[in-house]
Order: C-alpha cells, then structure tokens, then sequence
C-alpha cells in the first residue's frame, strides 16, 4: 500500500487524530451495504470520512438514502483515488496522527471491519447474523474504469463523472435503511374484504385483511419504525418493510409478538448464503424449512411434538405462513408465475417445526449450530418434503440407524452423491433407543456418514441416468461387505434434528436443494430476548 | 362502512426495458454464447456455435459460463459480453 505521500489533502481531515477514511462509489452494491456500518463508530477519538468517487448529486442521495452520520467529501477529478490507488471500493483506510496509511480493508468484511473496531479501542460494529453476509468483495475503483486515464496522470483536468455512474439516475433506490410507507387500499361497500385479499395477496386460501389498525398493532409490536428495511426479498427484491412485514403476519393470522420471531426469520432467508433467489426461482421441490429452538417455543407457542410438521399450532402455522406470503407478495416468488417448481411442495403454505428438546438426549439443533441452549434461534435449510422412515421392530439403536441410512440413499436422486445434504428428524422413542445403546449425536451422525452408500453395480454409464456422469468424484467405501459409492461428502452433510409425538417409531429423512456456495446454505439466526 | 388495508406487496415498479431491434443478419456479427452450467449445456451451445460459424459467417463467437445455475451472473461475467451484438443464454438439463 502506497503511503500516498504525494496525495492532496484529504478535505475534513484534522491533523494529530486517527482517521477512518473510506473511498467508496454510490452505485457499488458492496459500498452500499458497508458505509452505514461506521456509522457505529464513536468519533471522539476518531474521524470518520467517506470519499465518493461520483458527483454531488449522486453523492448526497447516498448520504441521504442510507443516513450517512459521518462527513462525506467528493474526491473531486478522482485526485486522492489516483494517489491511493485502491483496485476496488469500498476500501478503507486507517490513518495514524500523522496522516499515514496503518492499515487497509478492501471491500465488505464484517471481521475486518471490527478488527478495525478493535484497533480503535472500540466494540465490534458489525454484528454475525444482521442478515448481510460475512463477507462481499467490492467493485473496481472508478479510478482504474478504462474510459479515465491511467495512475500517473495528475495533471489532467477534473474529470467529469461517467455518464452512468450516478447512483441517484432516474431516482435508483439504493441499499436504504427506510423505504416508502405502504399505500392504503380503501375496498368498495360493497367489496368482499376477504375475497378481495385472497385474490389479490392470498395463499390461493383466504387471509386476514391487513387493515390499518392491525398492522400497527403488529408493527408496534416490533419495537421498530414502519419503515425500517429489514432484508430485500429475491427475486424481485422487494423491500421489507416492518410494515410490509407485519401486514402479510397480519395476513397469516400471527400474534403481533410473533415480529420478533417474523424479523430475524425474513433477514435469514434473505442471507446470501441461503440464496432464496435461486431457492424461490428453482424447478426442484425446495421450500425453505423453518427450524425453531429454545425458550421462544414456550414462550410463543410453538410446537415440537405429535402431528409437529401438520395442522397442530398456531404459532408454527401462522409463523410459516406469514414467511411463505412475504415470500410471495414482497419477493414476487408467486407460484402461478416466476417460482416454476415442477411439482412444489405442500411446505409452501406453512413449514415451519420446533425441536422436542425436551425429548433430545443430545444437545440441541442450535447448540449444535453454534449458539448457547438458553438463546432461541431460528434457521433455515432449503428442504424437500420429508420422507417417513418406519422402524418398529429393530431393537438396536444401529439398526435404527442403518434403517434411516437407507431412507438417506435416496435423496436428491438415488445414484446422486457429494451434492445434497439432508436432516434427518428423529422421533423420540428412535432416539431413545439409539441413546440407550450409548451412542452421542456425533456418533449417530458418523455411523449414517459412513453406512449410506450407493451400491456401485446400480451405476451404468450406457444409461447415462442422473449422478452415473460424476460417479468418477465419488469415493468408493464398502457398506455391509459391498461396494458403494459414498452418498455424503462429510459428515456434517448431515444434520439430526429431534421432534415428533412419544408414540411411534416414525422418524423422517428430508433431502436438499444444490447445495454450498453454488447452491444454498443452511443458516441459523438468534431470535432476540423477550 | 369501507374496509383500509395496508397494501403487502412490492410496491416498486421495474423500468420496463425496450428489446434491441432484430439482427437483420448473422454475417460478420459478434455472438455471446453464455452457458448457465446447467449438465448439458455445453452439447447445446457446442453445436450453436458450429451452426453460427459454419452456415451463419458470424465474425466473432464468444464463449462464457456462469459459475453456477442457481445464483444471478456475477458483473463480470456479464462485463465480458458487453459489445456483442446479441447473446444466447443457453438452459440445458
């Protein structure tokens, strides 16, 4: 990194105090997404200044739109992005007293940015789980774009920005942290309040009408302003309101407590990881399963016992359905138009399941995840329907096993391996029995890791059917004295999650949509305290 | 006594984009071939391009592939097929 000795000064910066300087464009989605971060900087010992590389109207509409608390300057002619010579933006800069480049991040970078924090004898200022992701590179810097002139040449005059640079273009919403209050929809006398609803916002069943006093009885609930942007929601990426959200709870029939579940549930799924794009847009079966654990389920009602993925409580019902509408009327994922799943899933009215914890030997879904027991949490896996596996006669915590791994086998597609993942719902007389022999959770998981297997003679590379063409990545292992193909690429391919009545010996296996970067990524998010 | 609701949907409106005009002929332009990595899309696109290039004199056939079926085209992959005069978003399966 250039100490950019030679660079103009940075306007606003103050002699003998640490700066924070971040060089950014208006329409680069990345900078978008981490400038509003500083602002939880404390700028008493620090100054905090953002350098846009585009015009004073493009500039002030990104301060404006994404309430900006710290000074922006205009790098005027691009002069200190040529001495600094970010490649991309956002960059940031850490100044010592003197002025002198101590240390650089490029682009968004949620741990970075609170070693940064940390540097500065701050607290961490980006939070794991506010729904944008750990990590998003940038764009390139406006400096390097090939229609300005090469590093070097400072003494060209003041450049124009790029026609198309300006972010404020025809008005453009950028990544805003408040959006538009929603409109108002007065029905004729002699309208049907709720078959208007039903046709208009409906799940093809009737809703509740979202009238204005319900809303904000909702929205009030949230502790939030109305129109506070929670997450974009593919594939149109329409803006989630508190208001927006609340009207489709209220749709769906929820408690106006359930906001504090519905909020952390909506910045989940709209998670880059989760990629609900391609989850709402895919011809396979996925619906995005809703996993709830902790003391919310005492706390609001949800359910984790007999009947657990039916018609049995109100808060999972409500709950999944609110989501699957806010799917459907924000998102635009409707299934009569651009969610084109060849045969969908009946999860697309309401999937939404809590852990029997009180029935887990183990630990819990979500300790397992990574938070502590008495946080509740809510994730998300992108999920086929379940497939029951039945065992009532097996007295061997094994044998269970062994039964379930065959139900395992056929996820995704039967000769498929190393691509899909699966959860596997263990009912509690199951797990009794598999505990009873002595086997923790991560040994249940290693036994079904290393007993589903493909047998190889089922693969034929003349009939070309799905999973024979990568049959060459698979490892070979041997199950029951044959040879397989390995079904799963790692244990971890492989989640256990326990729920269901204490009567019947009915578990379930739920496969995967693609899954990993290339696909979608389970996540799980803390819902705040009561 | 009228029933308000508040409406729950996505208010925005998307600016309606105008097609090119149709290629007139396929002689001497430059084709975008994107495969969406979709198994099999490469069999399809492979015999496009020996159709553009053998029976069509396209000048220029440029070849891209997004890095997964399931997720929107990265910037630069669409950076790269900026200037052809028209692109062929292969589906495959």
């Amino acid at each position: 990194m250039p100490q950019a000795q030679n660079a103009p000064p940075i306007p606003g910066l103050l002699p003998g105090k640490k700066a924070v300087v971040v060089i950014f464009e208006t329409d680069c989605p990345t900078c978008q997404l981490a400038l509003p971060y500083l602002n939880a900087l404390k700028q008493d010992s620090v100054q905090v200044i953002g350098l846009s590389q585009d015009d004073e109207r493009s500039t002030r509409e990104f301060v404006g739109q994404l309430k900006i608390s710290y000074p922006v300057e205009l790098d005027s002619g691009l002069k200190i992005s040529r001495a600094y010579d970010p490649h991309n933006v956002p960059t940031f800069y850490l100044l010592d007293e003197s002025g002198q480049v101590q240390q650089t991040l490029v682009g968004f970078d949620k741990k970075g940015l609170n070693e940064l924090a940390a540097e500065l004898g701050q607290p961490s200022i980006a939070p794991a789980d506010d729904g944008a992701p750990a990590w998003k590179p940038g764009c390139s810097s406006r400096h390097l774009h090939p229609s300005q002139p090469k590093s070097g040449s400072l003494g060209t005059p003041d450049l124009e920005p790029e026609a198309d640079g300006g972010a404020a273009e025809n008005g453009a919403k950028l990544l805003r942290r408040s959006g538009d209050p929603a409109s108002r929809i007065t029905l004729r006398d002699e309208e049907d309040a709720f078959e208007y609803c039903r046709k208009q916002f409906g799940d093809a069943l009737p809703v509740i009408p979202p009238t204005v006093e319900k809303v904000e009885a909702m929205v009030k609930a949230s502790g939030l302003a109305k129109e506070t942007v929670v997450a974009r929601v593919p594939p149109f990426y329409g803006e989630a309101t508190v208001e927006k959200i609340a009207a489709n709870a209220v749709m769906a029939g929820c408690v106006p407590e359930m906001m504090r579940v519905l909020l952390p549930l909506v910045r989940a799924a709209c998670d880059e990881r989760f990629n609900i794009h391609g989850v709402q847009a895919t011809t396979h079966f996925a619906a995005p399963l809703v996993m709830i654990n902790g003391p919310v389920r005492q706390e609001l009602g949800f359910w984790s016992k007999q009947n657990v993925f039916s018609n049995v409580a109100r808060a999972n019902s409500s709950l999944g359905r609110a989501f699957q509408l806010i799917l459907l009327n924000i998102g635009g994922g409707r299934p009569d138009g651009i969610d084109m799943s060849a045969l969908g899933n009946p999860g697309k009215f309401s999937f939404c399941i809590a852990e029997n914890e009180e029935e887990n030997p183990w630990e819990p879904f979500h300790v397992t995840r990574g938070l502590k027991r008495e946080q509740s949490a809510v994730s998300l896996f992108a999920a086929e329907p379940p497939r029951g596996v039945s065992e009532h006669t097996a007295p061997a915590g094994k044998t269970v096993l062994e039964t379930i791994s065959f139900a395992l086998a056929t996820v995704w597609s039967y000769r498929t391996c190393l691509m899909p993942e699966a959860i596997v719902i263990l009912c509690p007389e199951h797990v009794k029995t598999i505990h009873r022999d002595g086997i923790t959770k991560e040994q249940a998981r290693q036994f079904l890791f290393e007993n589903t297997g493909i047998p190889v003679r089922h693969y034929s590379k003349e009939e070309r059917a799905e999973g024979t063409q990568l049959a060459a990545n698979y490892k070979e292992i041997t199950v029951r004295g044959e040879k397989c193909y390995q079904k799963f690429r790692s244990p971890e391919a492989i989640s256990i999650f326990v729920a269901g009545g204490t009567a019947g010996k009915f578990s379930a296996v739920i496969g995967s949509w693609s899954t990993g970067p290339a696909g979608s990524q389970m996540v799980t998010y803390p819902i705040p305290d009561k | 006594m009228p029933v308000t609701i508040v409406h729950p949907g996505n208010e925005s409106r998307p600016k309606a984009a105008t097609p090119p005009a149709r290629l007139a002929s396929l002689a001497g332009k430059k084709i975008g071939l994107l495969d969406i990595s979709k198994p099999g899309g490469s069999f399809f696109l492979d015999r496009l391009e020996e159709i553009l290039r053998t029976k069509h004199g396209v000048a220029e056939v440029l070849r891209t592939k997004k890095p997964t079926f399931s997720k929107n085209a990265p910037p630069q992959i669409i950076e790269q097929l900026r200037g052809m005069d028209a692109v062929v978003e292969g589906l495959a399966d």
